[in-house]
């Protein structure tokens, strides 16, 4: 078990080593920060200087390992364009992250899990028609225009709720809404799947044959197990809806980890978009990792197999 | 604020024009600015802002090369001279300046009483400090420039060069963060990251509460020398999102919404109670030849550089992409810019530019190469490349995102076809000059000899007569060599709601923000 576990923190840390080296080169084949943090048409000298101060006129090298070295020192550097620790911008929009992601994966869950159950004992019939638009609508239909459609109807039209920024409840409900609409899609379907898959084992069969009412099948001996593997999608499910939130925060210009990484991509802000994916990406890891050490942890098949 | 009903190229109410603040430069009377009495300040301003507001902004001692960071620093801070209503450069904080005659130094003298947002006197040491802890976009010019700052008394301070330098006010005034003072006793005590965060400057409004990136809270600072603000609150809400901007201002919870355009425009402009603003002064685009230097290049015939100039539908273009909000101009370096020349506006003849290209050994016209562009602005580009494709000037479109077109364009990638460039940056017609029109310019693939020449000759010309004429030379000279082609002087629209009477939107020249904010006003009021 501790060779195992060793073994999975040593891919894990590979993992880190391989993504921030990643990050750090392609985002540096996107362009020059320097033109975009002055006007176009700005001198060469005023190009050179910008340059200069964010220290990308060293080699690439140098660059890389003054990043890992800092890394390791828990500094990710400071912002080109707020000028500001890396770690005291993510950790100032953190808060409205998770309140947004939080709203959104109750909404995603409320809706996806229920459906998702209803689409599996109704296989092929309406529900399950209904669910596989419903699906197919989620994973199709970007949540820009949702979120803007709902802006239109709920902010211009009804006027009920606020078009964008933080407040109240009010105005979380249209970007939870936008946010969540896709991942109850992805709930929806793999609840269903997994549901599915309970429904055929020996043990519900058993049940059914033993008499048990299939109210009791379904909610003790097939949702409980088909629930594993949708709370773990739904666990990294949430670590993106924090992260990488992107379009629901740009549009409801919600001051969250997504609308900071828009930023980040849009000014070349080094810094910011390697900080915000190594952060992202350190807790998907991390999660990873302690999913597989319970797993092995309580399926000795896994641990034998390793 | 130049509502949509004024007409691009017209003379903006109040402004004192480019030659008259010469004279009045030269004289040092511009001073005015007699304090008026004023109501309290009330009410509150809320403004949309379409670009996110970073803590450096708050610091002038940083300022980059960003004609957007002056959003902010009009609020909070105050210049010894700077662009204003009633002229650029107008005195601010300084009520009169001077250069010597021999041009080796220059003397501003500051307004009595004025006071930083603390109550500290601003004084001539603050103006001493401010230049020597600045930081930003061409600090080193300016510091190789100015041998000594001297300050001979509290309001007296004199800048002395260790040459000549006829830009020097061009760059302390109006490219640079230089100029605009901050308070020595308060910085030290402070430090500098403490400044970022409790910023005190000298400006109509002191800062209230700042979120990077989200919002900024503005207090008005009554006893501010030019008059006291007539709106107690100025908040700016950084909202990404275009329809987004629109929507918040038509739901009243904004009062002005920054950068709406196109389709949007059109929306707002048919919503009661909405007023679609220009600022006229935004960023001039042209197509530019790279390879007119080339002889086996068609570009190299002027004939068929003229032909690309008469081939664009100017006023169509602007009409369907910018409700007609931008200026129509034959000259690369825009009107606000010191030392321009105004030239002929340009025509659409598309028949004499196949006249043109076929008198230029191309009567089927020519295939010539891509068009490269910002993807931002790639609307425009289209227009354009179907206008030269209507005469026959064939050309594919290439447009890539700014960072990796900026980069392609300094490193001289853009070799055949045509470039649609542009350009915001501060300065005048020289130093426009220097980057795109002279040899080794950081964006010019070639340059003319003889604009060379005279390049160089105006440089240290201290005769402003002669120093006009010799760049008013140069410009006629790009302008018969077609050189660059014009497309537009982009006009920035944005829209104000119902409760504002003047946002001062695009008021001061050269400025596409609102300001100054102390003249602000709400309806009723």
């Amino acid at each position: 078990m501790k060779q195992y576990i060793l073994r999975r923190l040593g891919y894990s840390v590979l993992s880190l080593v391989l993504l921030s080296l990643t990050i750090f080169l392609f985002i540096r084949l996107t362009g020059d920060p320097a033109t975009l943090l002055t006007e176009p048409g700005a001198s060469a000298d005023d190009i050179q200087a910008v340059r200069h101060k964010l220290g990308l006129d060293r080699p690439i090298w140098e660059q890389y390992a003054w990043f890992v070295f800092s890394l390791l020192r828990g500094d990710l550097g400071d912002s080109f364009y707020y000028q500001t620790p890396v770690l005291e911008l993510y950790m100032s929009r953190l808060p409205n992250s998770l309140t947004l992601a939080v709203a959104a994966m109750g909404f995603s869950l409320v809706l996806g899990i229920p459906s998702g159950i209803l689409a599996s004992v109704r296989v092929g019939k309406f529900w399950d028609n209904v669910g596989k638009i419903f699906a197919l609508l989620g994973l199709s239909v970007p949540s820009f225009l949702v979120g803007l459609l709902m802006i239109l109807f709920f902010s211009v039209y009804l006027q009920w709720l606020p078009s964008s920024g933080t407040g109240g409840i009010s105005h979380l409900l249209m970007p939870a809404f936008a946010l969540g609409w896709y991942f109850a899609a992805a709930h929806m379907r793999m609840t269903r799947s997994s549901m599915l898959e309970v429904l055929g084992s020996e043990y519900v069969k058993l049940a059914r044959l033993k008499g048990l009412p299939e109210s009791i099948v379904i909610a003790k001996h097939a949702f409980k197990n088909a629930l594993i593997p949708v709370l773990t999608l739904a666990g990294i499910n949430l670590i993106q809806m924090i992260n990488v939130a992107v379009v629901v925060e740009t549009v409801f210009a919600w001051p969250g980890i997504g609308r900071l990484l828009y930023e980040g991509v849009s000014f070349r802000d080094f810094p910011v978009v390697q900080g915000i994916v190594i952060l992202g990406g350190a807790m998907i890891v991390v999660t990873n990792l302690l999913v597989d050490i319970v797993y092995a942890m309580i399926d000795p098949r896994i641990r034998m197999e390793n | 604020m130049r509502s949509m009903a004024e007409t691009a190229g017209a003379t903006r109410p109040g402004a004192i024009g480019r030659r008259t603040g010469l004279a009045l430069l030269a004289s040092g009377i511009l001073a005015g600015g007699a304090r008026t009495a004023k109501a309290a300040a009330s009410g509150t301003v809320t403004a949309a802002v379409h670009v996110s507001l970073p803590p450096a902004w708050l610091d002038p001692s940083e300022m980059p090369a960003l004609i957007t960071t002056y959003m902010l620093v009009y609020a909070l801070h105050d210049a010894l001279v700077k662009p204003m209503r009633e002229g650029n450069p107008a005195p601010s904080l300084a009520e009169s300046y001077r250069m010597a005659p021999d041009g080796l130094s220059y003397e501003f003298v500051l307004r009595k009483g004025i006071t930083f947002h603390n109550g500290d006197p601003v004084t001539s040491d603050d103006v001493k400090f401010t230049f020597e802890r600045y930081r930003g976009v061409s600090q080193k010019l300016l510091r190789d420039a100015v041998a000594s700052v001297e300050t001979p008394d509290e309001r007296r301070v004199v800048f002395r060069l260790k040459e000549p330098w006829p830009d020097f006010m061009t760059f302390y005034t109006l490219s640079t963060g230089a100029n605009w003072i901050v308070p020595r006793k308060y910085i030290e005590k402070v430090g500098d990251p403490g400044y970022k965060k409790a910023p005190v400057g000298a400006g109509p409004y002191r800062l209230v509460s700042f979120e990077p990136g989200i919002e900024l809270v503005l207090e008005a600072y009554e006893p501010y020398w030019r008059h006291a603000p007539s709106v107690k609150r100025i908040v700016m809400k950084v909202i990404p999102d275009e329809a987004t901007r629109l929507v918040a201002l038509k739901r009243g919870e904004v009062d002005f919404a920054y950068s709406i355009r196109g389709e949007l425009a059109q929306e707002a402009k048919k919503t009661a109670g909405l007023r679609l603003e220009v600022a006229p002064d935004g960023a001039t685009f042209w197509m530019y030849f790279p390879e007119q230097w080339d002889p086996a290049s068609p570009w190299s015939k002027l004939k068929v550089r003229q032909a690309a100039s008469m081939a664009l539908d100017y006023v169509s273009i602007n009409t369907a992409l910018n409700m007609g909000a931008s200026r129509i101009t034959s000259n690369f370096i825009p009107k606000h810019l010191k030392y321009h020349l105004p030239t002929p506006p340009p025509v659409f003849d598309p028949a004499g530019a196949a006249r043109l290209l076929a008198e230029a050994g191309y009567p089927g016209g020519f295939d010539a190469g891509m068009y490269w562009c910002d993807s931002s602005y790639s609307n425009l580009a289209e227009a354009a490349l179907n206008n030269l494709a209507a005469v026959g000037i064939k050309l594919q479109l290439r447009p890539f995102e700014r960072a990796a077109f900026d980069k392609g364009f300094l490193d001289k990638r853009y070799k055949k076809g045509i470039v649609q460039a542009s350009s915001a940056a501060f300065g005048n017609a020289s130093t426009r000059l220097a980057v795109w029109a002279i040899k080794d310019g950081a964006y010019a693939y070639g340059s003319y000899p003889e604009i060379d020449a005279l390049y160089s000759q105006q440089l240290h010309e201290l005769d402003e007569a002669k120093r006009t004429a010799i760049l008013h030379e140069m410009q006629q000279a790009i302008y018969d060599n077609k050189m660059f082609v014009p497309l537009w002087q982009l006009g920035f629209l944005s829209v104000a709601g119902p409760r504002l009477k003047d946002s001062t939107f695009g008021s001061i020249e050269g400025f596409v923000y609102l300001g100054p904010y102390e003249d602000i006003t709400l309806n009723g009021k």
